[in-house]
């Protein structure tokens, strides 16, 4: 299988970018000129936080995201490596769902983050 | 000054408030999470009233790279050295909570136009000393130590991070960290060889944002931690359990003989009055209690989340905020044990009570203050830290951060919004940026510790 994959950025027009897959896409992709955020660089804190659309990603060394993120399709692009060709929403635009008011819309016990995370009740 | 010697700062307490009015102020403030590609910077507002551009930011001291996330800053020098003629307040030390960067400012070649002296790179400080997440500064004579918040993976408990007077990493500050969980905040008060830091979570936990859920899994602190501060060993620890959930800010008395210290729980919104009792001991007991208040769209009442307390430099009033209620608070202390409320403004907030302040629609609650010397003027500023800003007030992206001034009375207490002063970070020429902690050159009423 190529070492290279296609990350097409939706909201920046659909353009595309061919990245190395071994290494994370926070570096691939602003070496190639992309404007992206970024924060802590080793997963630990949402900053850089993109919305993965269509394809597969590997984030195993992320800490810093819930299980109701992940679900949502939130990628720390710092970390992240792409699996697959991959389709993204960047910058604040895809945070509609990263952020919740936790008075308001509380999270369930499967949702949290994987550490104290229990299984969904079936 | 006193005139025998020529070092930082004042000989006592009494001598800072006698100090000449603030003219200049720095805070910082940031882009990290809000959308805008540009570097965090610290801004130099004009806070004379005489001069033409008062209540403006007159200068904007960016730093080298996006991301950082600036949040507290702290002095290299302070009253701590003030007989040691070769230290001079010269630098702040600004550090990036995300980045783990210290930025070394020189504030004293052109105070109105700060410059960058230094950058101790974060992953230097992750590979020397393991430590990730910098919080507080405190210099300690001429040294200077910080706590950070986790280890170079964003794990608790962290430590503190020794740097020499000429920013060279020294190590590790301190001897052990005993069982304590978390770091956060620290104060201490050299006549009674004692240090007490606070509990806020690790870097993993705190920097995406707030979960409430973790509070109960035990991923948030309620422990204060008591150092013996020469050994650089807590010794003693004390669990405050539902009155103390996040305790973040401790104060001494700036009075160096006094034992008495505060602490603002800002879960709980409690305060906590520590002492050391006529047995020896070290004491606590919850002095201050913010109750929840209903909320018409929230199945659960809201907390006040006190994240910032502050000493009066005559050590007769506390100031506490409220981030989400909206209020600012003055509480007369003469009778630590017995505080009394003497006065209350409200500005922004969740509670709908003061939603535009001098003509500024207000996005977020009242958050960082800092207090002149005299005790006259309360520089507020309303952005807490860029994940939890975009999980509460989500309209802080459009609007950015707001500095108020309060005028307060140090004589019988009391507390009003001052209708000449405000600075709108929502029209900041890269676009709304958000303030937070500020400091004068001269010293200010969270730096100085006397020896």
């Amino acid at each position: 299988m190529s070492k290279t994959r296609t990350i097409t950025i939706a909201n920046r027009g659909g353009a595309t970018y061919e990245v190395d897959a071994r290494r994370p896409l926070l570096d691939t992709l602003t070496e190639q000129g992309l404007d992206l955020p970024y924060g802590c660089k080793y997963g630990g804190c949402i900053t850089c936080a993109a919305k993965l659309t269509d394809g597969q990603i590997d984030q195993r060394r992320q800490v810093a995201l819930n299980n109701r993120q992940l679900g949502n399709g939130y990628v720390l692009m710092c970390v992240a490596r792409a699996v697959t060709d991959c389709t993204f929403e960047i910058g604040v635009e895809s945070h509609d769902r990263l952020y919740r008011n936790p008075f308001l819309d509380p999270l369930q016990p499967h949702e949290l983050k994987a550490d104290i995370a229990t299984p969904k009740d079936t | 000054m006193d005139g025998t010697c020529c070092g930082p700062g004042y000989a006592s307490p009494a001598e800072a408030i006698k100090a000449p009015r603030e003219k200049l102020l720095y805070t910082i403030a940031i882009y990290t999470g809000t959308g805008i590609q540009k570097p965090d910077y610290l801004a130099t507002v004009d806070v004379d009233p005489d001069s033409p551009t008062y209540s403006q930011v007159i200068h904007r001291l960016e730093m080298p790279g996006i991301g950082d996330e600036l949040h507290h800053m702290g002095w290299n020098a302070c009253s701590s050295c003030h007989d040691d003629s070769s230290m001079a307040r010269k630098y702040l030390i600004l550090p990036g909570v995300r980045s783990n960067n210290l930025h070394i400012v020189d504030t004293a070649t052109d105070p109105r136009a700060p410059r960058l002296h230094k950058v101790i790179d974060g992953a230097e400080i992750k590979s020397k000393a393991n430590l990730s997440g910098p919080h507080t500064v405190h210099c300690l004579g001429s040294e200077i130590i910080i706590s950070f918040l986790g280890d170079a993976m964003g794990e608790a408990p962290g430590g503190y991070l020794h740097l020499s007077k000429d920013f060279e990493i020294v190590g590790r500050w301190e001897e052990s960290m005993g069982d304590i969980k978390f770091g956060y905040d620290f104060w201490y008060q050299p006549r009674h060889n004692v240090m007490v830091s606070s509990e806020w979570a690790s870097p993993n936990t705190f920097m995406p944002g707030f979960d409430l859920e973790e509070v109960g899994h035990l991923k948030y602190g309620r422990e204060l931690h008591f150092w013996d501060f020469e050994a650089r060993k807590p010794v003693e620890s004390m669990y405050l359990g539902e009155d103390g959930l996040i305790p973040l800010e401790v104060k001494f008395h700036h009075d160096p003989d006094s034992t008495h210290g505060f602490c603002g729980a800002a879960l709980s919104s409690n305060v906590i009055h520590f002492w050391k009792s006529d047995a020896g001991n070290w004491e606590w007991e919850k002095i201050i209690d913010v109750e929840n208040e209903p909320h018409p769209e929230w199945p659960i009442p809201v907390p006040g989340v006190m994240s910032a307390i502050l000493v009066s430099m005559d050590d007769k009033f506390l100031y506490l905020n409220n981030w989400l209620h909206g209020d600012m608070r003055q509480y007369n202390i003469e009778d630590p044990h017995n505080p009394v409320l003497t006065g209350q403004v409200f500005m922004g907030g969740l509670l709908g009570k003061a939603p535009v302040i001098n003509g500024v629609e207000m996005a977020g609650g009242p958050q960082m203050f800092q207090l002149s010397l005299d005790g006259r003027r309360l520089y507020v500023t309303t952005s807490l830290f860029s994940t939890w800003d975009n999980q509460f007030y989500p309209e802080i992206r459009e609007r950015g951060g707001v500095m108020v001034m309060i005028d307060c009375d140090p004589v019988n207490g009391g507390m009003s919004i001052n209708e000449e002063f405000i600075v709108n970070f929502g029209t900041e020429p890269n676009g709304p940026s958000r303030c937070h902690e500020s400091r004068y050159p001269g010293g200010d009423c969270t730096s100085d510790i006397w020896l």
